[in-house]
């Protein structure tokens, strides 16, 4: 017997109903989406915010945890511990910003013994960051002046307990619960263990190349990824502290995508200055060939430079005189100019 | 209506006959039956079982003593090395531990445990400060004393590793590890940000004074950790949020309980790289104790010993606004003396 065909009219009511329950669904999806975490918050007291990543299959959720699972040895005296961008903070506290800022992805760590070293409990920190700059701006932004600089890697010092440094994009610390005289033998060879796993090395510092050598003090090259230099939206300026003869002084540099931008954002820091008070000297006013297209301003017996130099922004912004500022500027354009960024 | 005027007959689909019809409906209702039973089968009659109703408090509490000799000191700071004598020689210029303490009192300890790091690298209270403020505290009579603090990672951990239950079992003082059962949401009159928001109330259950033991600390986000900092370890949830938020939670958490007494441990500071440090670099011996009944006070003098101002730490002007204490510390008449070596 042949079907009847349903009506126009019948599809119609049809297709409603099937709107309306879709409709309908959309909007339980979208009621259970945005349920209020506070009430969350509230009735759940959070059970050890970061993972224990102990055995295989935590080695194998985490980019970090893996390299800390045996250094051979260092006698482990707790699990493996790793941390997210979301629960970072429950470890290191207010620190973590430091962190986010540089694009952060995991944090894995663990305590170590170092047998040799009186057994010294050596708490082990393996930060996985997005890229090499990064891992160096936390590794800078956090240098302790005055330390002992290691050959153990192109960024690394030791302070009497501890050893800080990097090694491509992972920025790693080990961390000692005292100070001895065999310590430091210990901390380096656990060290080395752990550079050792960790994946080759990428190039970094070419930016950082661009600096002039002389009178510069290795140690005081630093990244900051944003807000540089006290200008909000300024974003990965390096700056360097350099001893000159008529005085200390400090550079600042910066590699952009192209020249305009580099031009731009050059414009934009002068202007910043003038906004803060800083008076700019007029083209050829007592300024020295080389620094030809450099701005200058001055604060009372403040003097920075600002220049453009192809894709490079850079200048001084911190010196003890006026000579010591126009020295390193000169320097500095002179660098750019043999290096072209 | 059709051209002869006659009426237009609904449009019966061809071959919809009385046994077409017949079906069509039994299947609908065989349909709508089928849902029906699928709903009753899926009914739960009882529905989940009513949360216990929680009212949320209005603070911990505020255990200052009201009854404080006008014109007395409230404040003294006392130089030296030697944590135990240093708090010997300030709660005496107080008029001793027995003004604070009385026979029978249930006294709670609130310390920094914030992180499973040792002593000596001065992240967290120092278990010899520990020591000397809970076995004076059994000398003066109380029948029992408590240590709190909420580390979110690893509490266990975080009081071994400080040394901070080893000093507690010494001097016969539980630790009061926090856990689910022990938070309780809290709404301060008037509170921005504590709203419902879950607290450590358990661990002041029966407790009739409340000490707050905190060590002298840089601090990346609110700029220093010190006593005011130190209540953060009263919040439970997520509680990095507030972040966001530094001074103002912080200048919240100072209404939320009022301690009996309030110890600033700047034996040794962290002037860098706070809150956790890591580096005896970090640290520097500033040797002074600051004993106050005025945590807002003690903030403000323990500023100094940063080498920062209250323009630097914006929560302790905003605690003084709230009403929970005085910046100025010479208000509270100090007494500055000297342990010695």
């Amino acid at each position: 017997m042949a079907r009847s065909r349903a009506s126009m009219s019948e599809k119609r009511v049809g297709y409603a109903v099937l709107g309306l329950l879709a409709c309908l669904a959309v909007w339980l999806f979208a009621q259970q989406a945005s349920f209020n975490p506070a009430v969350i918050v509230a009735m759940n007291h959070p059970k050890g915010a970061g993972r224990i990543v102990t055995g295989q299959q935590g080695a194998a959720l985490s980019q970090t945890a893996g390299f800390l699972a045996d250094l051979q040895g260092f006698p482990a005296l707790s699990p493996v511990e790793g941390y997210t961008p979301e629960s970072l903070s429950d470890k290191i506290d207010g620190k973590a910003e430091l962190y986010l800022a540089s694009n952060f992805q995991e944090m894995a760590c663990r305590a170590f013994a170092a047998e040799n070293a009186g057994n010294a409990r050596v708490e082990t920190f393996l930060y996985a960051m997005e890229s090499p700059k990064d891992a160096f701006a936390v590794f800078s932004g956090q240098r302790r002046p005055g330390a002992d600089q290691l050959p153990l890697a192109q960024n690394a010092y030791a302070t009497e307990n501890a050893i800080f440094l990097t090694k491509g994009r992972y920025y790693l610390e080990f961390v000692a619960d005292h100070a001895s005289p065999e310590l430091r033998p210990a901390l380096e060879s656990l060290a080395q263990a752990l550079l050792a796993a960790l994946p080759e090395d990428t190039a970094q510092g070419a930016e950082t190349d661009l600096f002039p050598a002389a009178g510069l003090r290795a140690d005081s090259v630093r990244l900051a990824v944003s807000d540089a230099l006290g200008m909000e939206g300024l974003e990965n300026v390096y700056t360097a502290e350099y001893a000159l003869a008529p005085g200390e002084a400090s550079a600042f540099l910066a590699v952009r995508a192209t020249p305009d931008e580099a031009r731009a954002q050059a414009d934009a820091y002068a202007h910043f200055l003038a906004s803060n008070g800083f008076k700019e000297l007029k083209p050829g006013e007592d300024l020295p060939a080389s620094l030809a297209g450099a701005r200058v301003l001055v604060l009372e017996d403040m003097l920075q430079v600002v220049m453009a130099k192809g894709r490079a922004l850079a200048g001084v912004h911190d010196a003890a005189n006026r000579k010591a500022a126009l020295e390193l500027a000169g320097q500095l354009a002179k660098s750019l100019e043999e290096k072209k960024p | 209506m059709t051209k002869d005027g006659g009426r237009i007959a609904p449009e019966i689909p061809a071959g919809l006959n009385r046994r077409d019809f017949l079906r069509r409906v039994a299947g609908a209702s065989a349909v709508a039956a089928g849902a029906c039973v699928l709903g009753l089968s899926l009914r739960d009659g009882t529905g989940p079982a009513a949360l216990p109703e929680v009212k949320a408090l209005p603070g911990l509490g505020d255990y200052a003593l009201k009854d404080l000799a006008s014109g007395s000191p409230r404040m003294a700071v006392v130089r030296g090395a030697d944590r135990a004598a240093m708090f010997d020689l300030g709660v005496r210029a107080l008029g001793g531990i027995e003004a604070f303490i009385k026979k029978g009192d249930r006294v709670l300890i609130k310390v920094n445990a914030a992180f499973a790091s040792p002593a000596a690298l001065g992240a967290t209270t120092h278990p010899e400060l520990l020591t000397a403020v809970a076995s004076a505290c059994v000398k003066a009579g109380a029948s029992q004393v408590s240590v709190t603090d909420n580390p979110i990672n690893n509490p266990e951990s975080c009081f071994e590793i400080t040394g901070l239950a080893g000093a507690a079992r010494q001097t016969g003082a539980r630790i009061v590890v926090p856990r689910a059962g022990l938070f309780t949401p809290a709404t301060l009159p008037g509170a921005r940000l504590i709203k419902d928001w879950p607290v450590l109330a358990g661990a002041f259950t029966g407790v009739t004074k409340l000490i707050a033991l905190a060590p002298v600390k840089d601090h990346a986000r609110a700029g220093a950790s010190m006593l005011l900092k130190n209540m953060y370890g009263l919040l439970g949830g997520r509680r990095n949020v507030f972040h966001q938020d530094i001074n103002g939670i912080i200048s919240e958490l100072a209404l939320l309980t009022r301690p009996t007494l309030s110890i600033l441990d700047g034996t040794v500071s962290m002037m860098s790289n706070g809150p956790t440090g890591g580096s005896l670099s970090d640290l520097k011996s500033t040797g002074t104790l600051v004993v106050t009944t005025d945590p807002v006070a003690g903030d403000a003098f323990g500023a100094g010993l940063l080498g920062r101002t209250l323009e630097d730490i914006p929560y302790i002007r905003l605690a003084q606004a709230a009403g929970a204490g005085t910046a100025d510390f010479a208000s509270l008449n100090p007494v500055y003396l000297d342990a010695g070596a």
